[in-house]
């Protein structure tokens, strides 16, 4: 079929390119060298077992013969179109590659799959790992996580005794009260100085929450303030929010890393740490809504909390003043002040 | 378009000496071609749940060798992505058996990370025979003969600061919740960590040449095996140089957070100029100390590797490789990543260009060495899953 087609040839034993002719015959490919010195028979090749290059816009074209032989083709357009005069068939992989609008629609597909997995699939899939993990998991990643911090940030509490038997009798009356049904998660209560981190009070795998003194001085005359952050907290706990996250953080790297497959290590941590920053603000509106509910079960209204952020910012614009003391950034993953004040004020229950 | 010239050759020499041709290196692969094939894996890639992936490191390493022309002819790829497949499944199960016993089963976790670890420089040693066995140039496959041995002789003087990790954990104290570390005891854990991260740097430059030793001395095309001619000394100064950068770049962010403190204080302007001096760091490092470490270490190996009638050369500078680094980060962030695959073929144009090849004598009446047996595809998968390369 057609014209034989002139190239260049290599038998894979020597690194010396021949002159040869190719053409097809029936479903052999025939090669017929051109430079013998003595008569050479031609070489016959099935066709099925011939691997063909891929068609593409830029490079030469090589073609591997199942006896370790090599056609490289310098022309590559005269290449394809002897190839196509042949009548033989490419993958329609390689024809989506080469076609723009085929590439665009790839483009789209691949923008949506990322955003679904993104928005659905991520958090759905996380849900169901974290949920089917075994609680003494939660429990061992509170443990180290707790004796990382007291390392690191937290120092034994300074408040006295009493106090703490205080705050936590009255916070245990809240629970029985706002779980009329008994289903509270299991918590333990621990009080903590932590200086650099200011008011404070954060939920740990496992049901352990840590209540830092600068939170509780903050807080000293608006007990229900407190309580209303412990329950935001138990909101946490109840979720299994801490194991979610770290769950969705191991999907998305596994998800940056399929996208940018060659990354270093370094480039592909980056936008993997921000896009899971952006998912605790969803997890903190979650633990507010579970707050508000609770306080409101247990006979409270879920406006206490708005004196939390109005200390807060007080706090906040002295320390500006002052000029000595550190912004409590600790705070910056949660959603603006405003938004969350109106959401407290504004609560009322789905009935 | 192969020039011929006598480099290496008194001048005045007599001409029974083979002349010395510079066969150049170049790469003809484009942006917006591979930006199609990368797309299009990509796409199949997650909508198969990366089984396609084998596949997709299929084409695009063909389409890498393809464009990379040594004189006037191609590298080939001839890997089948059937067997990459097998390959990769294994490793996939690997990692994720890892994965699921780490947080639940931590001694599990623990033995089958010790396997990992043990079987990696057999792992890496198959990785390198896999791809090179795959690879021709003018029809001919390319091998890797190092032995096993010499691969974990290669790794061996990573030991010592593995040992002394191990030491540092176990004489780590005990602390009940709650309870800080008396200050004394900081001060010593700090200075043991100080001192095991000490020995990690000095040993590091010595296993580094070990390793590329080892690597650059395995591979052969035809009757033509490689060695590298560079001493354990210049990988020390290779190290020393790293270190300085990394000093500069320490020194000026830390000027800029010095002045920040102090002009502003502990206010939000101060803060702000604190965390953009953090942010500036970590621009910078790899910006600075990566590149100038890539091109340096692309330099002195492929510099002196070299076989009987070869030798490579490379002259890859820091500031063009920066260049290239920086205008692809600035557009990979302006594009929310799209432009990564041009970003690939810039970055892989500016390393091959800076190279050449040069040959005495005539490649033509080279005879291809014997092959030996095919060597599986699994080193290959687990080369990828961990990142390592031909260092090219």
């Amino acid at each position: 079929m057609g014209e034989p087609l002139p190239t260049r040839w290599f038998d894979g034993r020597s690194p010396r390119g021949r002159a040869v002719q190719l053409r097809v015959e029936g479903d052999e490919l025939v090669l017929e060298p051109l430079d013998a010195e003595r008569a050479e028979p031609p070489r016959r090749y099935p066709l099925r077992e011939v691997r063909w290059p891929e068609r593409r816009t830029h490079g030469q074209r090589q073609t591997e013969l199942p006896d370790g032989g090599l056609i490289q083709h310098a022309d590559a357009s005269g290449w394809d179109a002897w190839w196509a005069a042949q009548g033989l068939r490419e993958s329609w992989v390689v024809g989506w590659q080469q076609s723009w609008r085929a590439t665009a629609a790839a483009v789209v597909g691949a923008v949506a799959v990322l955003l679904a997995s993104w928005f659905w699939g991520v958090p759905v899939a996380s849900q169901f790992v974290a949920q089917r993990l075994p609680l003494s998991l939660d429990e061992r990643i509170g443990r180290d996580g707790l004796a990382q911090l007291d390392r690191a940030l937290l120092k034994p509490t300074r408040l006295d005794e009493a106090r703490r038997q205080a705050i936590e009798r009255r916070w245990r009356a809240f629970v029985e009260r706002a779980h009329p049904e008994g289903d509270a998660p299991a918590w333990r209560l621990s009080f903590r100085d932590a200086p650099e981190l200011g008011p404070n009070a954060l939920a740990l795998p496992g049901g352990q929450m840590v209540v830092t003194d600068q939170l509780v001085e903050l807080l000293h005359d608006r007990p229900d303030a407190l309580t209303g952050v412990l329950a935001h907290e138990l909101g946490h706990v109840r979720h299994r929010d801490g194991l979610d996250m770290l769950v969705r953080a191991s999907l998305l790297s596994a998800i940056v890393g399929v996208v940018f497959g060659d990354a270093s290590g370094f480039i592909a941590s980056v936008p993997a740490a921000l896009l899971t920053q952006s998912y605790s603000r969803d997890v903190e509106r979650r633990a507010d809504a579970y707050a508000a509910e609770r306080l409101d079960r247990a006979g409270l209204s879920p406006a206490v909390m708005v004196s939390l952020f109005e200390r807060l910012a007080t706090a906040r614009k002295n320390q500006d003043r002052d000029a000595d003391g550190v912004l409590p950034i600790a705070l910056a993953s949660h959603p603006a002040d405003e938004e969350r004040i109106r959401f407290f004020r504004e609560w009322a229950p789905e009935r | 378009m192969n020039n011929i010239d006598r480099l290496g050759e008194a001048p005045g020499a007599p001409d029974a000496r083979p002349p010395v041709q510079t066969l150049p290196i170049r790469f003809t692969g484009s942006g917006s071609e591979y930006f199609r094939i990368w797309i299009v894996n990509l796409l199949l890639v997650l909508v198969t749940f990366t089984l396609y992936w084998p596949f997709a490191r299929a084409r695009r390493i063909a389409y890498f060798q393809n464009n990379t022309l040594v004189g006037d002819d191609p590298l080939g790829f001839h890997a089948n992505p059937w067997k990459m497949f097998r390959g990769y499944l294994v490793v996939a199960l690997f990692g994720l058996a890892y994965g699921v016993t780490s947080e639940t089963a931590p001694l599990v976790a623990g033995a089958i990370f010790l396997v990992f670890a043990l079987l990696w420089p057999a792992l890496w040693r198959a990785s390198l025979q896999f791809r090179l066995r795959n690879t021709s140039w003018r029809g001919v496959r390319l091998s890797f003969e190092g032995d096993l041995k010499g691969a974990y002789l290669a790794f061996a003087p990573l030991l010592l600061p593995v040992l002394g990790f191990v030491a540092l954990g176990l004489s780590a104290p005990d602390l009940a919740p709650g309870e800080g570390a008396s200050p004394e005891e900081r001060r010593r854990m700090g200075l043991l960590f100080l001192g095991v991260m000490a020995l990690f740097a000095l040993v590091m430059p010595w296993c580094l040449a070990r390793i590329k030793q080892y690597q650059h001395g395995g591979y052969r095309f035809a009757g033509e095996r490689t060695e590298l001619r560079a001493g354990v000394r210049q990988f020390y100064g290779l190290g020393l140089r790293t270190g300085g950068v990394m000093l500069l770049v320490v020194l000026i962010v830390g000027a800029i957070a010095a002045l920040g403190v102090g002009l502003a204080g502990r206010t939000a302007a101060g803060v702000l100029m604190l965390s953009g001096a953090v942010a500036l760091g970590y621009l910078l490092f790899p910006m600075l100390v990566v590149t100038h470490y890539t091109a340096a270490l692309q330099n002195l190996v492929w510099q002196n590797t070299r076989s009987r009638n070869t030798r490579f050369r490379s002259g890859l500078g820091f500031g063009a490789l920066a260049r290239v680094t920086a205008v692809n980060w600035l557009l990979i962030a302006l594009t929310l990543g799209l432009y990564w695959p041009f970003a690939q073929v810039r970055l892989a144009r500016a390393r091959l260009e800076a190279m050449a090849l040069q040959v005495k004598g005539s490649v033509n009446d080279w005879l291809a060495h014997a092959q030996r047996r095919d060597v599986g595809p699994l080193g290959d998968a687990a080369g990828d899953f961990f990142g390592i390369d031909m260092g090219l």
